[in-house]
């Protein structure tokens, strides 16, 4: 099955829509009950969107949604929850996209704002264009970010990037801002460009920088030189601030000193 | 006529020994005040009836035109926010609460743009505190971080630091020693035992860096951290390690300096450290003289402390997407009640674009820079000076401000619960 909705234009409101039903689940059982809330009023999905639907599936596996429209970066909370299927973004697309996600594949052909795939647990996301803060982080005061599945960014990352990650894999091929990685657990980050800060305070988990670190805290250990996958990294350990049995793996690195 | 005891409604310090001498309905001697809170207790030039925007020009209305008008704009709204808070009473932030919950709102007080970031890490790692008296009257060593009280909070050092007696100090202004750390010698540095200067953004490292050195893992710290060497962090580190007592006070140069939450948390888990040590505690050195009672008020009433979102029927806090500085960036509210504060002399021009953009009714005293964008201005009485109520000091302690003389002007409680209760009959 596969559903495309259309958002229609808003005429110059920016009131974000939260759409935490937008997830391929949902579709099994038609489109008539399916709402969205726009601030402080409910709207039924045709409201907010044309919508069409092809073919039948019995299984959110075997449904995919096609989100289109030059406003979709208005659309918050879309894949939230989701177990299965695939939802395609043609846009860009806002906050807490993918939040606690379990399972199947979402893919972002633009840019991402805040929080995509917060808390994520499992399954995959695809962004082709830049994400903002917090990409694949936790919720305020939260003890674990995201546990499990794999974030992929192709363009850059935003400050915070997997803040309290522990678990799963989280891959920006650009650069990434301020304190990625802070507090992390476990899991895995790789960061292919520079980014500034990485895992402040870690306690566990591996982190691999291909570009710069820049302003590196002082409390990470340098063990010595690694050969990995055709790269010469140095090694650190740390963070040593709070007895932090992390790896940090860097090309470069620079001290604010 | 001389009243004694009056609480001056400035900052967090909530000073609750001033005098003021009242010639009718005026102020015309304050002493024992900083020059802060005299300022403001002898105000003038107040508003002197609710004013409506008619074009390019002002009308004055009525109370009761005013309370309507901000009440429909609110019951209308898609997406309303009620913002500021920190510069009324307790009982006033109350009906603000209920109304946002009515209308299905964002509210969010002046913590979003000063000591958010310290909730934040509270949340994250608890709090170490302990009220202002307690470190009067025992703490040897005072440390006081990207914060400057001679300047924001000139009484803080004279009535709970480094010029006060402490209980348990036979000679307190020589046992006592203050460490100041800022990226500038500010007024504070120059009567500090020692002054650490780090560069700009490097907080978070110098605190790492003394939390390794806590563990006895200097060995590993570069020779310079952030502009500080290795031996002023191993002294200073020293210091707080051989103190029987010491305190930390944290200003906006830690809070809103690059890592924002990510520093106090640092912080925090430094003062955290230094407890296996000695007794160590931390606080914030909050602004407005009600700023902590607009997060106590919030977080009783809605279990968050700024940034509450209720467009869904229920509380949802997120600071970085329900703030009010993020929602105004962002386009995302059609209506703003501002009390309390002045965020058009504060927040970032595009914030100020979308307030220019939409409806909004303020409730202040006197005129101010948010004066410019509103459609409805609401004259109030000043809490602490012509109406009563409750504030919180910058320690959480619960202090009632006093009347000093009557006024006409009504006080943002009765305002506020005259549009709520016209709200319940409308929505």
């Amino acid at each position: 099955m596969k559903v495309t909705l259309t958002m229609k234009p808003a005429g110059g409101s920016f009131i974000p829509i939260e759409a935490e039903s937008i997830i391929p689940k949902s579709f099994l059982s038609g489109t008539d009950d399916i709402s969205v809330w726009r601030g402080n009023r409910e709207l039924g999905l045709s409201e907010v969107f044309s919508i069409s639907v092809e073919g039948k599936a019995d299984r959110p596996e075997d449904v995919e949604v096609i989100i289109a429209g030059d406003e979709t970066f208005r659309l918050k909370r879309v894949g939230e929850y989701m177990d299965g299927g695939k939802i395609t973004v043609l846009g860009d697309i806002g906050m807490h996209c993918g939040n606690f996600m379990s399972g199947g594949t979402i893919e972002i052909q633009g840019n991402a704002d805040g929080w995509l795939g917060r808390e994520m647990a499992g399954g995959t996301i695809l962004c082709r264009g830049d994400a903002a803060n917090y990409c694949a982080s936790g919720y305020r005061g939260g003890r674990k970010g995201m546990t499990g599945g794999t974030v992929e960014i192709f363009g850059r990352a935003g400050a915070f990037l997997a803040e309290n990650v522990a678990g799963g894999t989280v891959i920006v091929h650009g650069d990434a801002g301020d304190m990625a990685g802070a507090e992390m657990r476990d899991g895995t980050l790789i960061v292919h460009g520079d980014c500034s800060r990485p895992v402040a305070n870690m306690k566990g988990g591996s982190c691999y920088v291909f570009g710069t670190a820049h302003a590196l805290i002082p409390t990470f250990k340098k063990i010595g030189t690694v050969r990995h996958e055709g790269r010469m990294l140095i090694h650190f350990i740390g963070d040593i601030a709070n007895r932090g049995k992390g790896n940090l793996f860097v090309k470069d690195y620079r001290y604010l000193d | 006529m001389i009243v004694k005891d009056v609480v001056c409604p400035f900052c967090g310090c909530l000073c609750d020994d001033i005098e003021v001498e009242v010639e009718g309905n005026r102020v015309v001697a304050v002493a024992n005040a900083c020059e802060l809170g005299a300022t403001k207790l002898t105000g003038e030039r107040r508003m002197k009836n609710p004013i409506l925007r008619d074009g390019d020009a002002w009308k004055d209305i009525s109370y009761d035109e005013a309370i309507r008008y901000a009440s429909d704009m609110l019951l209308s709204a898609e997406r309303p926010l009620l913002y500021g808070w920190s510069g009324t009473h307790g009982e006033a932030q109350c009906v603000g609460v209920h109304m946002a919950e009515l209308v299905r709102g964002v509210i969010d007080n002046t913590s979003s743009v000063c000591h958010g970031p310290s909730i934040l890490a509270i949340q994250e790692v608890g709090h170490p505190g302990c009220t202002l008296g307690v470190v009067k009257n025992r703490a040897d060593l005072v440390i006081y971080w990207g914060s400057n009280p001679i300047d924001a909070h000139p009484r803080h050092l004279s009535r709970y630091t480094y010029y006060a007696d402490g209980f348990f100090l036979e000679n307190a202004f020589r046992d006592r020693k203050v460490i100041v750390v800022d990226i500038r010698k500010t007024e504070t540095a120059n009567v500090a035992d020692e002054f650490m200067q780090i560069q700009p953004g490097g907080d978070y490292a110098v605190l790492s860096a003394l939390r390794a050195i806590v563990r006895g893992r200097a060995e590993s710290i570069p020779q310079t951290v952030a502009g500080v060497t290795r031996e002023q962090l191993i002294r200073v580190a020293n210091l707080c390690k051989e103190a029987k007592f010491g305190a930390v006070y944290f200003g906006l140069g830690l809070t809103m300096t690059q890592g924002k939450y990510k520093n106090i948390r640092n912080a925090i888990e430094l003062v955290t450290e230094l407890n296996r040590h000695t007794k160590f505690t931390i606080s914030a050195m909050r602004g407005h003289y009600n700023v902590y009672g607009s997060n106590e008020v919030n977080t009783w009433m809605t279990g968050y402390p700024f940034g509450i979102d209720f467009s869904r029927g229920i509380a949802f806090y997120n600071p970085g997407e329900t703030t009010a500085v993020d929602i105004l960036a962002r386009k995302e509210c059609d209506a703003a009640l501002i009390v309390g504060s002045d965020p058009a002399a504060h927040f970032p021009r595009r914030c100020l674009e979308h307030l220019a953009d939409i409806p909004v009714v303020q409730l202040d005293p006197y005129p101010n820079a948010t004066t410019a964008f509103c459609n409805v201005q609401i004259p109030v009485a000043v809490t602490g000076i012509d109406a009563e109520g409750t504030a919180y000091r910058m320690d959480g302690v619960p202090i009632r401000t006093r009347k000093i003389f009557s006024t006409e002007y009504p006080s943002d409680e009765e305002v506020l619960s005259r549009m709520y209760a016209l709200m319940q009959e409308d929505g």
